[in-house]
């Protein structure tokens, strides 16, 4: 760099090598550096089924506790939990009940039909779990955090209301101003609509039967001040066309005014064709469906398998390919990483693949 | 091996997940903050430092992973390691900007390459392994506490977002700050887990401390004495005294953070009861990720 400091920068990489000797590397550094692991447990919990009920035909709504009764984990509006069902597919639901009772969780699943691009967790939801049972969950994680405003606008599509509704009671109980609207096809379908009742007129309900399909644009307009702004906040529980929609209008409507969303799940796999990839330690082949990803089908076989964004941009879920050509949907590998890996979550094979996996 | 009882979550876990991000730097100038010369390159050690360190850190926590219990810890390793590969992505660009612009830093990413051979390098003896892996969490645990200090003043600093810096370049610091922010325990938490002894957490406080500095200091002088503005001048008062009060100007208007960080942070760092947790920050980091220039691909909600 320059020839005053290069010894200099020469002398400190020694200095580290030799710290290295004495601290990592000499009989002595245990007792140097005596180990004090700190390890933490209970991000798995077993619960109870307290109580199954129908707030409306289609949804259910859990309430879980522990088997000894004993508190749950604290979590804020926005968490959820992952719960593994009977069959060991393991699905996301937020949590929708009070954060300040820890006796228990409340959860609520929408049945989605397998037509409507339901994997079959849902309907497993409501089929094969009774009040009694027993589950494992795992979280409370918060993916979609609640940062206090004065003026909030709440969205929610359909069962997209169980995040908002714990957002709400803590709008209302710090005395913000806020509104929320409560979208869905029509009121016998919408869930908590007698819990929300007790807001009056902070809610609005818009059903597709009576005032057709929203837009975003009306939406947004529904959450205005009566001097026209919008609130510092607006929290969206929603289909990703509505949360498109809201996000691209936001920022010339409000500037001010920021959009949280939920982002929870992989995008839809258009126009795969299905094929088979088979793990080359196990020697198990896994078929994967047209209209799901290579990860999706992976994580069938190997539940631990590593994986994070399931977008195409971390790259964690990357595996060597031992075999096969590879459709590469991606943009994250370089050309030569292309030649023998494949992005789990987003790429596809053009026939059979061997994975090193 | 003596470990503490070991004591449930009570609390909820924050979702740690790589956003996508488009950084472009075909348009930055070479000064990218107006008349801040100095300042502009106290940046520029950020971004030529970062994407080899966090590419060393992420390898570091990949080598811890399979020594981790724990389903959240291993989680938020999983979620820390894809932030950290984007982010060495996204700075990456700078470095050929540079050289368009007439400054050559390639030496200072080869001094750079020596010091992470240095901490990565790795021997056949287990044991000795073992120590080595302890030394490089503990090494990286404590830069992340100035990461996480650092990405709080770039997502609250009026004297920065107010210094007609390149909007490119403030969306990457905040954004880099903000995503910092949030998962600024789980270096922490991952050496706690592996290691977890006081003694060599103070140690690596004070060592990564000063050598974070001299790293920073050092390729800061480089780049200022390169900067094709100051060699084009021969007045010795603009070459090297206008420099400093530059630099000391631009701390004083909070442009950059005060590097006498470099000292305060220690006695916060290593008290036995710290823990990352109880940095402030997150709000400000979850406000920001509200407004950042994310790419958003098809999201799907909750339920």
């Amino acid at each position: 760099m320059s020839a005053l400091l290069d010894p200099a920068v020469d002398l400190a990489l020694a200095g580290y090598r030799g710290y290295l000797k004495v601290f990592a590397a000499s009989p002595l550094a245990e007792r140097l550096s005596p180990p004090a692991p700190v390890r933490r447990t209970g991000f798995d919990l077993e619960v109870t089924v307290a109580e199954r009920t129908l707030p409306c035909p289609d949804v259910v709504a859990l309430i879980l506790r522990r088997p000894d009764g004993s508190d749950l984990p604290a979590w804020t509006p926005g968490a959820h939990l992952d719960v593994v069902l009977p069959s060991g597919a393991q699905r996301s639901y937020s949590l929708c009940g009070d954060p300040a009772d820890l006796s228990s969780y409340r959860i609520a699943v929408r049945r989605v039909p397998d037509d409507l691009g339901g994997g079959g967790g849902s309907a497993e939801v409501h089929e094969a779990i009774a009040a009694g049972d027993r589950l494992t969950v795992r979280g409370p994680r918060n993916a979609f955090w609640m940062v206090p405003e004065t003026s909030h606008l709440f969205v929610a599509a359909g069962i997209g209301i169980t995040p908002i509704l714990p957002m709400v009671a803590r709008a209302e109980a710090a005395g913000a101003s806020w509104r929320l609207v409560y979208l869905g096809r029509d009121r016998a379908t919408m869930p908590f609509l007698d819990e929300l009742a007790t807001y009056g007129e902070r809610v609005v309900v818009r059903t597709d039967d009576q005032h057709g399909i929203p837009a975003a644009a009306d939406i947004l307009d529904l959450g205005r001040a009566p001097d026209g702004t919008l609130p510092a906040a607006v929290h969206l529980c929603g289909p990703p066309a509505l949360i498109d929609a809201a996000r691209a209008l936001i920022r010339p409507l409000a500037p001010h005014s920021r959009l949280y969303s939920e982002r929870f799940s992989a995008p839809p796999v258009r126009g795969g064709a299905p094929f088979t990839a088979t793990l080359a330690r196990s020697g198990r082949t896994v078929e994967v469906g047209a209209d799901e990803s290579l990860l999706a089908a992976l994580r069938r076989e190997v539940p631990g398998i590593a994986y994070s964004c399931q977008q195409g941009f971390c790259g964690t879920c990357r595996l060597r390919v031992l075999d096969g050509e590879v459709e590469h949907r991606d943009t994250l590998l370089l050309p030569e990483e292309r030649a023998e890996s494949v992005l789990t979550c987003l790429s596809r094979g053009r026939g059979p693949l061997v994975l090193d996996a | 091996m003596p470990s503490e009882p070991s004591k449930a979550y009570d609390d909820e876990a924050l979702a740690i997940q790589a956003r996508d991000m488009d950084f472009c730097w075909d348009d930055v100038p070479l000064h990218y903050i107006p008349g801040r010369m100095v300042a502009t390159h106290v940046y520029n050690c950020m971004h030529l430092l970062l994407p080899e360190g966090e590419k060393a850190m992420s390898a570091a926590l990949a080598q811890a992973l399979p020594l981790i219990e724990d389903p959240r810890l291993k989680e938020e390793v999983v979620g820390f390691i894809g932030q950290e590969a984007t982010h060495a992505d996204s700075h990456g660009g700078v470095l050929e900007r540079l050289v368009e612009l007439g400054l050559d830093a390639r030496p200072v990413l080869g001094r750079l390459d020596q010091l992470l051979t240095v901490i990565m390098g790795d021997v056949a003896d287990e044991r000795i392994r073992h120590q080595l892996l302890c030394e490089r969490l503990a090494l990286f645990s404590a830069l992340e506490h100035y990461t996480a200090v650092w990405g709080k003043f770039f997502l609250e600093s009026e004297g920065l977002s107010g210094s007609g810096i390149h909007p490119m370049v403030l969306d990457l610091l905040k954004w880099h700050g903000a995503e910092e922010v949030e998962h600024r325990s789980v270096v922490f938490d991952a050496y706690q887990h592996v290691d977890g002894s006081h003694a060599r957490r103070v140690r690596m406080g004070v060592l990564g401390s000063a050598a974070l500095a001299a790293a920073g200091f050092l390729t800061l002088g480089y780049l200022v004495a390169k900067d094709p503005a100051r060699t084009a001048t021969r007045n010795p008062w603009k070459r090297y005294v206008a420099p400093v009060a530059e630099f000391v100007g631009a701390t004083r208007d909070g442009v950059i953070p005060n590097m006498l960080g470099f000292l305060t942070e220690i006695p916060v760092y290593v008290r036995p009861d710290f823990h990352p947790s109880q940095l402030p920050g997150m709000e400000l980091a979850v406000r920001y990720l509200a407004e950042a220039p994310i790419r958003h691909h098809d999201a799907a909600a909750a339920s």
